[in-house]
């Protein structure tokens, strides 16, 4: 193994960015915390395609579920990496932390079983996780991994509302009348500054080459066109049906909060109710619904 | 810049009568890349095509834009035309303001301002065709044949006659079809076996052909030229080496199941041969009704059998064959009565349908060739013909006619008439149709000569009276109630497409009708092509015919297939995926969406910084793939491509058709 | 004097495939079945072949209404293509409908070779659906 991919701390309390270790002797550097909530996987593409060795890769359930996304996409060779696997139980949003704590004083964030502590000043403060984690983990179905090597530790349990709670804001939208539907999408759209984060991020947005980067044709116009915007939202929802895995980092990750996973979900929910339940990314073999088909299949438009 | 030309078909008044041509040529001149318009009253003229080749050289046009009819109608032959000019044949684009635009719009400016648009989208394509070229492919010089009706028979022995090979697959245990169940064949009154039979026995012994009995199509893959075909070999449990055929087996067989042969008239024996002129004349077991594989216990036929040829282990064989042509003469079914209750079939003995009345007619039949009763043996003196039972009816039945009844009752009329003498029959019609080359002499002699009483109408009732059958109508040239008391029934069914067609037509990728006909390439120009290549039709399994008209499309047919097997290769479809290797990821989703199998991964190898490297792609064969272009969709970064509908074509058209 | 509304004529972009939407709009016109000139037909050779950004795009353009017709499932000139487009294009319609876009702006409909009597029918009806939605605002560009 010439490298491992794990996640380190940064500054400040909040940054656990990831992290290549080329150096055994820096595996002190490599951190756990309630901030190792990038995902790393996207970075072993790059690794893959410039390196011939072997690297390991420390992923969460999530995580893992983006390694099944780039073996069944053919980018990635299973035999050149070996998958740490850590059972998460959810990762902490520092925005709902700094909302019920004067920021400057935090000194370090710990998460114990389902209480988070806080060390503020010289105090010590314990509160119940559950408020303080990232949406995106409340509704987080499959927080062990699915796929790995090593299990660094024990199983954990899968959060019990993370079911009924996975297409609340889906349905929240859908429940609008269509103008209604259309004015909540333009406000969250025209937030959009275009940074491509969302793709970015995306281990299901893999291509070599974007379609929205290429110039001959060109998809995509480059001015600042609402349109265009609704085209970029539309075609990279598009371009993840069936694969995405729910990870959440496009959503988390966008500097404008655009609602991202109430699109992907929405698909995903549509896929599920039309041709049957289907969750990306769990196996690494099959066929996603979309590359697939059954005579018998209903249609979304008037098929007389 | 592209120097475009664009010509601009009057069609007559076809296209001028409703769209302004000098306004549309005036536009024309302005759209981008367009250096020369001209017009002209009928451009797939000779005339019309020396003026494009013409305006070509003198204006070095480099992609021409024809506005004319469909291009499903001529763009091979303007293909031609600008090749003939030297230009590549793709770098021609047709704008169909014909069939899309001056034939159904009445408004002459809404037409011409639709022309407009519909050519400024057509010059926006042709200014990104690209030259494509065909590539050759073998020829697998072997024909198959689906079905031994007269049609397969026909279509084989002319396809053996050319010299090139042929497998004709029946499903049945012998060849012969519909035809071989009929008496006499109409308007000749010849005999049916007497002309059929020769053929069966040519098709076994012809050394072209080899006959597969008793087997059916399970898949077909490939494309013209090249069609590879899996034929299931049922386990006929009888080996056709060592059984001599001296029928041994068939008289001891003690399980007894009604004879389809003869339209459920009679009994036959779970082991059987359909009829006596069977070929091969070697019998089956019919393992759904043998009592050894019913019940495990009987094994008689082998008991009995001198040649030692029944075999019981016999299991179906999958084969695979290559073929470079298919002929489909899967036949009819004739209409099931379920819905006909008012004319007592199948609750009186004595009301039949047409093709048991021919068994009855039929020297080999259950009757020894006499017209006697099912109920009580005696020959009929009345019989009332019902016509169009199921056909013409779009109630109950179909709408559309089955051509043949009419001309077979007038036979049947006649052959009444000569075999039991001084018997009637009554013929109820809704209209007689006798297009047909003697077949109008033919009907008259039924009335004229034979005595029959044709009445112009229908039939509402037939129930028992007595010993007899009464027939309620009205003669509608009358307004007459008419009430027969007649000794028979004969309804004339109509013909249905077979009722697994459609099935057949999902294996080979051809089309069927909304009666599951199959459908052909042309209703006029290709009756005997389907849309897909290589794949032709014959006989009623397209859509109700007679014999002659059956002989003559399978022939047609033949004449088709040895046009394939005559050519040194053929070319391929040039419009087909191709994969850009810098865009493509390798990830092979267009893979899993082709149905031709046509695209696989390949390694190349390329270039990354200061070394060379190895890595997966797609790869397309230009042999298989067919150009759908599924696989574009499937792949997110458009790293494949179809050519002549490329990524950039289309969106180039989107463009230009919102201006 | 007052304002008298021209009647909105929309512009509908429709994606036929070859062998049998395409056929079935030819034999509209070999029939002479009249219906809306609203309608501009773009052939593909199969409706697999119709990317949801030729659709987006031709919404950015100005069209105001998007028809994609191919071949009743099972029917598909090449076997299974239109089973794809079943998946992909009840997938896009749902999406662009959640975002806000009227149903009847993005169709998909079956429609043979032998139909052209229904594909008349369609256009008119697409046409008229269209036509009282008024313009596309939504999807086009602005700039």
């Amino acid at each position: 193994m010439a490298a491992v991919i794990g996640w380190r701390k940064k500054d400040f309390w909040w940054q656990s960015p990831v992290v290549f270790l080329e150096d055994p002797a820096a595996a002190h550097r490599l951190v756990w915390d309630p901030f190792t909530v990038y995902s790393p996987v996207k970075f072993l593409l790059e690794w893959q395609a410039s390196c011939a060795a072997k690297v390991g890769i420390f992923v969460k359930g999530c995580d893992s579920r983006g390694i099944n996304r780039l073996l069944q996409d053919k980018r990635l060779e299973r035999e050149r990496v070996v998958v740490y696997g850590v059972p998460c139980g959810g990762k902490a949003d520092a925005e709902k932390i700094r909302a019920s704590f004067p920021a400057k004083g935090i000194k370090d964030v710990t998460l114990l079983g389902e209480q988070l502590v806080l060390t503020v000043g010289d105090r010590e403060v314990r509160v119940a996780a559950e408020a303080y984690l990232l949406d995106k983990c409340l509704t987080c179905r499959h927080p062990n991994p699915v796929v790995y090597d090593k299990l660094l530790w024990e199983e954990v349990l899968p959060r019990q509302r993370a079911d009924e709670s996975r297409f609340a804001r889906v349905q929240a939208v859908a429940s609008l009348a269509t103008e209604e539907r259309f004015f909540y999408w333009q406000r969250q759209f025209e937030r959009c500054i275009r940074c491509f984060a969302c793709r970015n991020t995306c281990p299901a947005c893999n291509c070599r080459v974007c379609i929205f980067d290429q110039a001959e044709p060109r998809w995509l116009g480059k001015a600042n066109d609402p349109a265009d915007t609704l085209n970029y939202h539309i075609i990279r929802a598009f371009h993840v049906a069936g694969r995405c895995f729910e990870c959440g980092e496009c959503e988390r990750i966008c500097p404008a909060g655009v609602p991202l996973q109430e699109l992907n979900r929405k698909l995903i929910k549509d896929i599920n109710e039309a041709y049957g339940d289907y969750e990306a990314g769990l196996d690494a073999t099959d066929q996603p619904p979309l590359g697939t088909y059954r005579g018998e299949d209903p249609a979304g438009f008037d098929e007389s | 810049m592209k120097r475009i030309g664009v010509f601009i078909c009057w069609c007559g008044s076809n296209i001028a009568g409703t769209v302004d041509i000098d306004k549309v040529a005036a536009a024309a001149g302005t759209m981008n890349g367009v250096v020369y318009v001209d017009q002209n009253k009928y451009t797939c003229s000779e005339i019309g095509q020396a003026m494009i080749k013409d305006a070509i050289k003198e204006y070095k046009l480099d992609r021409v834009v024809i506005a004319a009819c469909s291009p499903r109608m001529h763009e091979n032959t303007f293909r031609k035309t600008v090749e003939s000019a030297g230009l590549n044949p793709y770098y021609l684009e047709i704008a169909n303001i014909r069939e899309q635009c001056s034939w159904v719009h009445k408004d002459k400016e809404a037409g011409t301002a639709k022309a407009i648009s519909l050519i400024r989208t057509a010059v926006a394509k042709a200014a990104m065709n690209e030259a494509l070229f065909a590539v050759e492919m073998p020829i697998t010089r072997r024909a198959l044949v689906i079905g031994g009706g007269i049609a397969g028979i026909q279509a084989a022995l002319d396809i053996a006659d050319t010299g090139f090979e042929v497998d004709l697959v029946e499903r049945e245990p012998s060849l012969g079809g519909r035809m071989a169940q009929l008496d006499k064949t109409f308007p000749t009154l010849d005999c049916s076996a007497c002309i059929l039979t020769p053929k069966m026995v040519d098709v076994a012994q012809h050394e072209k052909i080899r006959l597969f009995t008793y087997a059916e199509v399970e898949k077909v893959e490939g494309y013209l030229g090249n069609f590879t075909v899996t034929i299931r070999h049922r386990a006929r449990s009888v080996d056709l080496q060592k059984c001599t055929g001296c029928g041994e087996c068939l008289a001891k067989c003690p399980a007894k199941v009604a004879s389809e042969f003869e339209e459920g008239l009679v009994q036959r024996r779970a082991i059987y041969t359909p009829f006596p002129q069977a070929v091969p004349n070697k019998p089956a077991i019919d393992r759904a009704h043998c009592r050894f594989f019913t019940t495990g216990k009987c094994k008689v036929c082998q008991k009995v059998c001198p040649a030692d040829a029944i075999d019981y282990e016999m299991e179906d064989r999958l084969l695979t064959n290559g073929y470079g042509a298919i002929v489909v003469a899967t036949g009819f079914d004739t209409h099931k009565l379920n819905d006909y209750g008012e004319y007592a079939y199948g609750k009186h003995p004595d009301v039949l349908t047409s093709l048991e009345f021919e068994r009855l007619l039929n020297a080999s039949g259950p009757t020894g060739g006499k017209i006697l009763r099912p109920s009580d043996g005696k020959a009929p003196k009345t019989v009332a013909f019902i016509q169009c039972v199921g056909s013409r009816d779009k109630a109950k039945g179909n709408s559309y006619c089955a051509k043949i009844c009419c001309m077979y009752t007038a036979k049947h009329a006649i052959l009444l008439s000569e075999k039991v003498p001084g018997s009637k029959a009554f013929v109820f019609y809704i209209d007689v149709r006798t297009a047909g080359k003697d077949y109008e002499e033919f009907y008259t002699r039924a009335y004229e000569e034979c005595g029959a009483s044709y009445i112009k109408g229908n039939v509402s009732k037939v129930f028992p009276e007595g010993e007899k059958l009464l027939v309620r109508g009205v003669d509608v040239l009358s307004g007459a109630l008419v009430e027969l008391l007649v000794d028979m029934v004969v309804l004339a069914v109509s013909v249905d497409a077979r009722a697994d067609a459609k099935e057949l037509a999902k294996k080979l990728a051809v089309t069927v009708n909304e009666h599951k006909f199959f459908t052909e390439a042309h209703p006029k120009l290709r009756p005997v092509d389907t849309q897909t290549a290589g794949i032709f039709l014959a006989g009623v399994c397209q859509g109700p015919k007679d014999i002659p008209e059956t002989v003559a499309q399978a022939s047609a047919a033949a004449v088709k297939v040895a046009a394939i097997f005559s050519k040194q290769s053929l070319l391929s479809n040039p419009t087909v995926a191709e994969v850009e290797q810098k865009l493509c990821s390798g990830d092979m989703s267009c893979m899993a969406v082709c149905p031709y199998g046509a695209i696989s991964e390949q390694v190349v190898e390329e270039r990354r910084g200061r070394e060379m490297v190895t890595r997966k792609i797609a790869r397309v064969n230009v042999a298989l793939c067919q150009g759908c272009g599924a696989c574009t969709v499937a792949c997110r970064p458009g790293a494949i491509n179809l050519k002549g509908f490329t990524n950039q074509q289309i969106l180039a058209e989107v463009d230009a058709i919102c201006l | 004097m007052p304002v008298v509304n021209e009647r909105f004529e929309p512009l509908i972009v429709a994606f036929c495939c070859n062998w049998c939407s395409y056929a079935g709009a030819d034999l509209a016109g070999i029939s002479r079945m009249s219906y809306a000139s609203n309608v501009r037909i773009i052939r593909v050779p199969c409706s697999s072949r119709v990317n949801p950004g030729f659709i987006i795009r031709a919404f950015q353009r100005g069209a105001d209404g998007v028809l994609v017709a191919g071949c009743h499932p099972g029917d598909c000139h090449y076997h299974s293509g239109n089973f794809f487009t079943r998946r992909r294009l009840t997938v896009l319609k749902q999406m662009i409908e959640y975002l806000g876009i009227e149903p009847q702006r993005f169709q998909v409909r079956w429609i043979s070779g032998s139909e052209g009597a229904k594909f008349a029918m369609v256009m008119n009806s697409v046409a008229e659906e269209i036509r009282l939605l008024g313009p596309n605002r939504k999807l086009r560009d602005v700039r």
